[in-house]
C-alpha cells in the first residue's frame, strides 16, 4: 500500500498568492493550468494517504475488507508497532542497507560518468546502450535472471567459481546467510540504479565549461584536485538530488528483496521495511497494523524529501 | 548553473513519477452482470489438475449454460493466500477458487466464501472426505468443498537402489538414506524449506505442531521432547543424506530425480506423471531412464509394519462471496465435484473428494502406497490463524537454519514462541 503513496515531492511548488491581492482572471490562470496535475495528485497520492491514516487508527483485518465495520482503536496500532522489537530490527536493517546501496550507487555512478567523458565515440555508445538496457529491464524480470545467476544448484556464479578456484562451489547457497543475501541484493539494486546516476552526472559534467577546467589545469591543479575542486562543486545540486532520490528508492525497495526471499534465504532475517509492511498487511491481513507502520515509514520519507525540496528551493532563490 | 539545476530537477521529477507508476494492475475483466452471457472465472492452483479435467469442466459448463463461458486461470502456490485475499475482496473477484486445505480456514472465517449448505447434497453430501469438509466448515456453515487429496510417498528407481532393501522403519529409512549418499547423489532429496516432509518425523517421535489448551490458548510442540527428537532426525537427513540446496523448496522435484541426483524422493504421489513424462515433453520427465523402473513405498513408521503419520495434502474449492454470478459459480463447482470430473482426477492418481469414487483410482503401487499413507494422515492446527503461520514461512525459516546445522533446541524454542504468538495473537 505504502509504496504507491510515498510522496514524490512535487518539485515545482505553486506560487502562493498573497492574501491582499484581488482575485483576477490573470491570477486564476496558473491555478487553472495546475488543476489537472493537482487532480491527478489528489486521486493517486492523496486518497491512498488519507485511507492509510484512517486504516492506521482502526482494527482492520481480512473480514473488514468484505464490509464488516472496523472498530476504532486510537493509537493502539502505533503503540504496538513502536514497542515491537521486530519493527526496530527491520528499520535498522533497512537504513543500513540503504546507506550501503546509496554509497555504492553514487560512487560507481560517478566513476562510470567520468568514464563516459573519457571514452571515444564508439565505446561511449556501446557503454550507453549497455547502461540503458540495464535500466530498461523491469525489476521483476531482472530479479529472476539474477536469481538464476546465483542459483544454488545450477547457478553460473557457482560454476565459474568452481572452474576458476578449483574448489567445489556447486551447492553453495548465496542467499542463506543474511549478509550474503544482502550482498546479492545490493549488487542487483546498485546494478539497476547506476545507469540513472551515471547518465545524470555525465550530463552534468559535460555542461562544465571547458575553459574552467583548462584554467585549473594551467594553474597546476591535479586531476584529483580538478575533480573535487571544480567538477564536483559545479554539479553539487545534481549530487544532492541524486543522493536524496537514491535514499528514497533504496529505503522503499520491495521487488528485489521480495523476489530474492522467494528464491531462497530466511524471511525473518532479511525483510526490509517495504517487505515487512507487505507481510503484515497483505500476507497476514493485519491492515490496520500495517498502515500504522506505513504511516511511520511515510513520515521518515517525508523528512528526507523535505530536505530535498528545501535544498532545491533555496538554490532556486539564490 | 541554472540550466543544470533545472534539468536535474525536471529529470528527477519525471523519474520519480515513472517509478511510482510501475505497479499498474493487470487489467480488469469485463464485469458482465446477469446470468445470461456471463463469464465464470475459475482459479486452479498449480499444474496438479489434469488437462482432461480442465477441458471437461469448460465444455460441460458451457454446454449446460448456453451463452456463458468458463475460463480457467492457473495460479501459483507461492503467495496464494496474499493473492486470494486481494482478489476475493476486489470488485473483480474470480468466481470459483481452489485453495490449499490448510489455508481454507483463513478465508471461511472471514466471509470470503459463499455458503454452500444449499447445494451440499448436490456436491456429494456424506460422500465427501470428512477431514476436508471439516477444513472447509466454519461455525457450522459449509463454505469450501473438498477438491482432491493426496499424500507424500517415497519414490525410488530400481536401477539406482539396486539390491539395498527397502527400509521398513523410520530409523532404517534415515540410516539407509544416509548410507546411500555420495558426492553426486543424495540418499534422500531434502531441500531445507520442505516442511511437509519434516512434519512426519516430528509426529512419529511424539511431537506435535500446536495444540489448544483448556483455556483455548495454543501451545506449540516443536520444542517438546518428541519435537526435538524429530527435528534432530530431520537435521541428520538434511546434512548427512541430502545434497539438496539448504534453502531450496519442494517445487519441481522431478528435476533432481530425473537428473539422477537422488535415490529416494519423498513427494506427492501424482508426481509420478511428471517423472514418467517423456524427456521431450513441455515439462520434461525421464520416462526412458530413471522413470522406467520407478517404484514407491509409503514412509515407514517408527515400528515395522506401520506407516508414518504424514501431512494430509490437498485442496478445497469454494465460490467467492464477491462473485458477480454466485448461482452460475455454484453450477461450475457442482461440475467439479461431479462423479465424471472426480473420476478423471482419480484416474490421474489424485484421491477424489468423493469417497465412493476411490475405486476409480488406478491399481498400481503408487496409488496403493499413497492410500496406505493417507490412512494415517495428519492435518495442521484447525485455526484460521494457521494461514498466517504459513504465509510468514516461519517453519520453513526454522528448517533452513536446521539444515545449516543450527542448534535444534534453540531453533525449536524460537519457532514455538513465534507460532504461539501468531496463533494466540
Amino acid at each position: 500500500m505504502s509504496s504507491t503513496t510515498l510522496p514524490a515531492a512535487p518539485p515545482s511548488a505553486a506560487p502562493v498568492p498573497r492574501a491582499t491581492r484581488a482575485i483576477t482572471p490573470a491570477r486564476l490562470l496558473p491555478w487553472l493550468l495546475l488543476t489537472p496535475s493537482l487532480v491527478v495528485l489528489v486521486v493517486v497520492t492523496g486518497y491512498p494517504l488519507v485511507r492509510m491514516l484512517w486504516l492506521s487508527v482502526h482494527e482492520y483485518e481480512r473480514a473488514q475488507l468484505l464490509g464488516v465495520p472496523a472498530p476504532f482503536v486510537g493509537l493502539d496500532n502505533y503503540v504496538a508497532t513502536l514497542t515491537d522489537a521486530r519493527f526496530w530490527a527491520v528499520t535498522a536493517r533497512s537504513f543500513a542497507f540503504m546507506l550501503v546501496c546509496v554509497t555504492l550507487t553514487i560512487t560507481v555512478g560517478t566513476l562510470v560518468a567520468l568514464l563516459l567523458m573519457r571514452l571515444g565515440r564508439v565505446m561511449r555508445l556501446v557503454l550507453s546502450i549497455g547502461l540503458l538496457l540495464a535500466w530498461a529491464m523491469p525489476p521483476l524480470a531482472a530479479m529472476l535472471v539474477w536469481g538464476w545467476i546465483f542459483d544454488t544448484q545450477y547457478g553460473v556464479v557457482n560454476h565459474l567459481l568452481t572452474s576458476l578456484t578449483g574448489a567445489d562451489w556447486m551447492g553453495h547457497s548465496w542467499l542463506i546467510s543474511p549478509l550474503s543475501f544482502f550482498t546479492v541484493a545490493a549488487l542487483v539494486i546498485v546494478w539497476g540504479a547506476i545507469p540513472f546516476v551515471a547518465f545524470t552526472l555525465y550530463a552534468g559534467f559535460t555542461q562544465i565549461p571547458g575553459e574552467v577546467l583548462e584554467a585549473a589545469q594551467l594553474d597546476g591543479a591535479s586531476a584529483r584536485q580538478r575533480f573535487f575542486g571544480v567538477q564536483v562543486p559545479y554539479v553539487r545540486t545534481i549530487y544532492v538530488v541524486l543522493i536524496v532520490l537514491s535514499m528514497i528508492w533504496d529505503l522503499k525497495v520491495f521487488t528485489q528483496i521480495f523476489v530474492l526471499q522467494g528464491i531462497g534465504g530466511v524471511k525473518s532475517q532479511t525483510s526490509t521495511l517495504g517487505v515487512y509492511i507487505y507481510e503484515m498487511g497483505m500476507a497476514q491481513g493485519h491492515y490496520g497494523a500495517a498502515s500504522a507502520i506505513a504511516v511511520i515509514f511515510t513520515i521518515i520519507m517525508l523528512a528526507i524529501s523535505a530536505y530535498y525540496v528545501r535544498a532545491t528551493i533555496t538554490e532556486e532563490q539564490l | 548553473m541554472k540550466i543544470l539545476r533545472f534539468g536535474a530537477v525536471g529529470l528527477a521529477a519525471a523519474l520519480t513519477l515513472t517509478a511510482c507508476s510501475g505497479g499498474g494492475d493487470a487489467g480488469t475483466g469485463d464485469a458482465t452482470g446477469g446470468a445470461q452471457g456471463a463469464e465464470i472465472r475459475v482459479w486452479l492452483v498449480g499444474t496438479d489438475t489434469p488437462d482432461e479435467a480442465r477441458e471437461y469442466l469448460k465444455s460441460t459448463f458451457e454446454e449446460e449454460n448456453p451463452g456463458s463461458t468458463l475460463t480457467i486461470e492457473e495460479q501459483s502456490w507461492t503467495g496464494l493466500v496474499d493473492k486470494l485475499t486481494t482478489a476475493l475482496s476486489s470488485s473483480d473477484s474470480p468466481d470459483v477458487v481452489e485453495v490449499g486445505n490448510t489455508q481454507a480456514a483463513t478465508f471461511t472465517s472471514a466471509g470470503y466464501f459463499a455458503p454452500l449448505d444449499d447445494i451440499a447434497q448436490d456436491l456429494g453430501g456424506d460422500d465427501l472426505l470428512p477431514g476436508f469438509v471439516k477444513a472447509g466448515t466454519w461455525e457450522d456453515t459449509f463454505y469450501a468443498a473438498p477438491y482432491y487429496a493426496g499424500s507424500r510417498i517415497v519414490f525410488y528407481s530400481e536401477q539406482v537402489l539396486g539390491s539395498t532393501p527397502v527400509p521398513t522403519t523410520l530409523d532404517e529409512y534415515v540410516a539407509t538414506a544416509t548410507s546411500l549418499r555420495t558426492a553426486d547423489r543424495s540418499g534422500l532429496w531434502f531441500p531445507g524449506q520442505d516442511w511437509y516432509n519434516a512434519l512426519p518425523f516430528v509426529w512419529e517421535n511424539g511431537g506435535f505442531i500446536a495444540e489448544p489448551g483448556d483455556d483455548g490458548t495454543w501451545e506449540a510442540g516443536f520444542s517438546s521432547p518428541g519435537g526435538i527428537a524429530g527435528l534432530r532426525q530431520v537435521q541428520d537427513l538434511m546434512t548427512n543424506a541430502s545434497n539438496a540446496p539448504k534453502d531450496g523448496d519442494e517445487a519441481e522435484l522431478q528435476v533432481p530425480f530425473c537428473a539422477g541426483q537422488t535415490t529416494f524422493l519423498s513427494a506427492p504421489n501424482w508426481i509420478r506423471w511428471s517423472i514418467q513424462a517423456p524427456a521431450d515433453a513441455e515439462t520434461p520427465g525421464c520416462a526412458d531412464t530413471f522413470g522406467a523402473d520407478l517404484h514407491a513405498f509409503p514412509l515407514p513408521g517408527a515400528t515395522a509394519g506401520e506407516t508414518a503419520k504424514v501431512f494430509a495434502g490437498g485442496s478445497n474449492v469454494a465460490v467467492a462471496t464477491r462473485s458477480a454470478n454466485v448461482d452460475l459459480a455454484k453450477k461450475a463447482l457442482t461440475i467439479m465435484l461431479s462423479e465424471e470430473y472426480q473420476t478423471i482426477l482419480a484416474e490421474n492418481s489424485m484421491i477424489p473428494a468423493r469417497i465412493s469414487l476411490a475405486s476409480a483410482l488406478p491399481d498400481d503401487e503408487f496409488t496403493q502406497a499413497s492410500a496406505a499413507a493417507a490412512a494415517n494422515a495428519e492435518l495442521t492446527p484447525a485455526t484460521p490463524k494457521w494461514g498466517d503461520v504459513e504465509a510468514q514461512k516461519v517453519i520453513q525459516d526454522a528448517l533452513v537454519q536446521i539444515a545449516q546445522g543450527g542448534d535444534v533446541e534453540t531453533i525449536a524454542a524460537e519457532l514455538d514462541a513465534t507460532i504461539e504468538s501468531i496463533l494466540n495473537g
